[in-house]
């Protein structure tokens, strides 16, 4: 009798000697069965020019195979002096699981403002692609599921773009296509930015020829490029489609811009 | 009883504040807490089995979050100083995530790491090495050697056994008390000194050629021409690695990189002027 | 961590234990423990119109299969120039209205009395709420909720919001929770598939498009009811009707029903 009132009565209840908390296989204690993810779709794409950059993604979210809401932008603009952004210089784009995009946001805008704040000066896209790595390590053992891509222009005037993983391994690309649809659009990026493949005809025989040579590609060149991009992946995977949004970053600022993309 | 009934009366809406440590301002006006060791845990009674959970792609290819992994990286040590060669690929699942990865860090002038495992968990924690080791010479007005190097990082690591880190690395420089100094430091803790160190999933294929080959005698051409081999070879057999040869040389004046060479005409080049790889066909019939 | 070439880097299942699967098992969706709805309310309905927003959901309490509460308001309005929706835990609804109650008053402290306009839009409400809601899906202890925020934004354009238990967001012309994304959204849609479209329908067009809606909500979901809920939200305030009753039901496609599908005789 006096074994009953012995135990920890918050561990094991009052009236066994025994714990009855279920277990998993490991013989853990089984608890908190909630699965904090979702995945919203969509898929983005940012390609780096010689003086400007281009991030974009379509505007469709999804909750497997319904959609929610064909207007979701999942590109924005970060570290603007105020809530418009109108005088923001570097945008980020996430896809994934939007609710922890949008908390990765916020948060990546909050530091962007406080420096400007303390500085009087934006921040360097180079600066805050380092600080982004950071604010996603932090969650090493809870991560963000998310793709996210940063672009903006150098301190050289150049077009840059870098490209996560979800918990903040970076890296400096000339382009990345992230997401759901980023299987289909990256091969096509290969052939068609990095022109991968690609030799020069009549330079040789077999293993002699030359690889054809790479160039910065110019402003309407890779606005085409990501609307075909986009083309491409709203024909062959569902959750790709609507809208395509596009931000143009240049020296004088970002330039929005929305195309109809199919709706079925 | 006042206080009872004032206690008790409040609607439960407001006992807790939903919002309560939101976020903690402090940290984010505090720029010196942005290579902080406070991590966010999952509120779960086991962490480093949920976190498993989430992330472990081999296990379960459907796992939903893919953190970038495989890689042949290898260092050695011989009369000249350091070779450190890398390849160039990351995967998640069975998706090349990028062909251009840098996976030789720079520490500093003098000091290399490399990285094998989670792309993040090494680029993070060199970089969080390359701050101790650049407080320590400020601190000590003079060079950290590599093995206190290799030992803050061993140690920090080591802190975080079980929680799930994926990290093999290797810290090489060339110091005036040490000489060429070369330690594997890998997340469960293990730190080895050695003259030579293949490191990830292409790390047999490269020990392969490495260890028929390798001499402490071996001049720089040659030192150099071994690592690029050795990598070469893990990128032909190892799906996991693949796409360009990072090569560097480290001498006591610091490091020398010595290209990043796509491994396509490389491997084209060694088989047609050296004629090995002779299982690959070079004509079609 | 596994040095094996085959799995090198990962973990080892000597150290961190066999993989457990049912951390992941994505197909069983929101089938968790942490808690678990237990009374709840089924789809909200809501879509903009040219002047305003219409929103509407039926009075149940479901306790599982068992319609136990039949009197349960799931709309709520904000300072008259909101209405919060909720489906899922009647609960947690209340803890969260209550809390609505609490901020209101707070906000009614700070906004002056010749300008009796709300702060709060709703958009900002919408935004409040699903920080709230994401907070409590990272500490793993989830509000069970699945919510519509209707009212006006900050340009004074009618905004239609959605939040659920995991905190994620969305806004569109139409909306609806719960099973009716799947039987009114399509219908939904019809009326209004953009904004421009949407700035084009009357006050008359949304709510019948809303009984419409709930008509066939009623028909085709096991927990559903005949009284329901309406609410206008437009520019002089909200109009809440309580107790509403569908109209003009017809049973008659029942009659040919058989089974499952299948079944032919």
């Amino acid at each position: 009798m006096s074994a009953m009132f012995s135990q920890n009565p918050v561990m094991n209840g009052p009236n066994y000697s025994f714990s009855d908390a279920p277990r998993t296989n490991n013989g853990e204690f089984r608890e908190h069965r909630f699965n904090p993810y979702s995945d919203n779709g969509g898929s983005t794409l940012a390609i780096a020019g010689a003086d400007f950059c281009i991030m974009a993604g379509d505007t469709r979210h999804t909750s497997g195979y319904s959609i929610n809401s064909r207007m979701a932008p999942k590109v924005f603009r970060i570290g603007g002096s105020n809530s418009d952004q109108s005088d923001a210089t570097i945008a980020l784009s996430v896809c994934g699981f939007a609710a922890d995009g949008n908390a990765l946001r916020d948060q990546l805008d909050t530091v962007c403002k406080i420096y400007r704040y303390r500085h009087g000066k934006p921040m360097s896209v180079h600066a805050c692609a380092k600080r982004l790595s950071t604010i996603l390590y932090n969650k090493r053992f809870f991560p963000y599921y998310t793709h996210a891509m940063l672009g903006g222009i150098d301190e050289e005037g150049k077009g840059a773009v870098y490209s996560y993983d979800p918990v903040g391994s970076y890296e400096r690309e000339q382009c990345r296509a992230g997401g759901a649809a980023a299987s289909l659009i990256m091969p096509f990026l290969d052939s068609n930015v990095n022109f991968k493949n690609q030799y020069v005809p009549g330079s040789g025989v077999g293993h002699e020829l030359k690889e054809r040579e790479r160039h910065p590609l110019s402003r309407p060149v890779v606005e085409t490029i990501v609307k075909d991009a986009f083309d491409g992946a709203v024909e062959r995977h569902i959750e790709v489609g609507d809208n395509l949004q596009m931000m143009v970053i240049t020296k004088d600022g970002i330039e929005e811009i929305m195309l109809p993309l199919k709706k079925d | 009883m006042d206080a009872l009934v004032a206690k008790y009366s409040r609607p439960a809406a407001e006992e807790s504040d939903p919002f309560e440590n939101e976020l903690e301002s402090h940290d984010l006006m505090n720029p010196a807490d942005h290579l902080s060791l406070k991590f966010a845990m999952p509120p779960v009674a086991q962490p480093s089995s949920w976190l498993r959970a989430a992330t472990d792609d081999r296990s379960n290819p459907e796992c939903p979050i893919k953190i970038a992994h495989g890689t042949t990286t290898l260092a050695f040590r011989f009369q000249g100083g350091i070779i450190v060669a890398t390849d160039s690929r990351a995967t998640a699942g069975d998706w090349i995530a990028s062909q251009t990865v840098k996976k030789v860090i720079e520490i500093n002038s003098v000091l290399l790491g490399t990285m094998a495992g989670g792309a993040a968990d090494c680029q993070y924690w060199l970089a969080w090495l390359g701050m101790q080791c650049r407080l320590h010479e400020l601190r000590h007005k003079r060079r950290i050697s590599v093995a206190a190097a290799s030992k803050i990082l061993a140690n920090l690591v080591y802190s975080y056994k079980g929680m799930g880190l994926s990290m093999g690395t290797m810290c090489a420089g060339v110091t005036a008390e040490e000489g060429p100094a070369l330690y594997y430091v890998d997340s469960d803790g293990t730190r080895l000194a050695g003259n030579l160190f293949c490191v990830g999933s292409g790390q047999t294929f490269a020990y392969g050629v490495l260890d028929a080959e390798y001499k402490y005698e071996l001049s720089n051409e040659a030192a150099l021409e071994l690592g690029r081999r050795s990598i070469l070879a893990a990128a032909h057999r190892d799906a996991y690695s693949g796409g360009y040869i990072n090569l560097y040389h480290i001498e006591e004046k610091g490091w020398t990189r010595h290209g990043f060479s796509d491994t396509n005409p490389i491997f084209w080049k060694t088989k047609l002027e050296k004629g090995e790889f002779s299982n690959v066909t070079s004509e079609l019939e | 961590m596994d040095h094996r070439p085959q799995a090198w880097g990962r973990p080892r299942d000597d150290v961190y234990g066999a993989y457990d699967h049912s951390f992941m098992n994505t197909n069983s969706h929101p089938n968790q423990h942490t808690q678990q709805p237990l009374v709840t309310g089924t789809s909200v309905l809501a879509v903009k119109y040219k002047d305003g927003v219409v929103i509407a959901a039926d009075n149940l309490g479901s306790y599982g299969s068992f319609a136990r509460f039949t009197d349960v308001k799931r709309l709520h309005t904000f300072q008259d120039t909101s209405v919060v929706g909720f489906s899922g835990d009647i609960s947690d609804m209340q803890y969260i209205t209550r809390h609505l109650h609490q901020k209101s008053i707070e906000e009614s402290y700070a906004s002056s009395s010749a300008n009796k306009k709300s702060r709060l839009s709703a958009a900002n409400l919408h935004t409040y709420l699903s920080k709230m809601l994401y907070r409590r899906r990272s500490k793993m202890d989830p509000l069970w909720n699945h919510m519509l925020v209707v009212g006006f934004d900050d340009d004074e354009k009618p905004f239609v919001g959605s939040a659920d238990l995991l905190g994620t967001t969305f806004t569109a012309p139409t909306l609806a929770t719960g099973i009716g994304s799947m039987l009114a959204q399509p219908l939904l849609r019809t009326y209004a598939g953009t904004d421009e479209e949407a700035a084009e329908r009357t006050k008359e067009e949304a709510i019948k498009v809303i009984q419409e809606c709930m008509k066939v909500l009623f028909y085709r979901d096991a927990r559903s009811q005949e009284t329901y809920s309406l609410a206008v939200v437009s520019r002089e305030g909200v109009e809440m009707k309580t107790s509403e009753k569908l109209e003009n039901m017809s049973w008659a496609f029942a009659d040919r029903i058989k089974g499952y599908g299948t079944q032919t005789v």
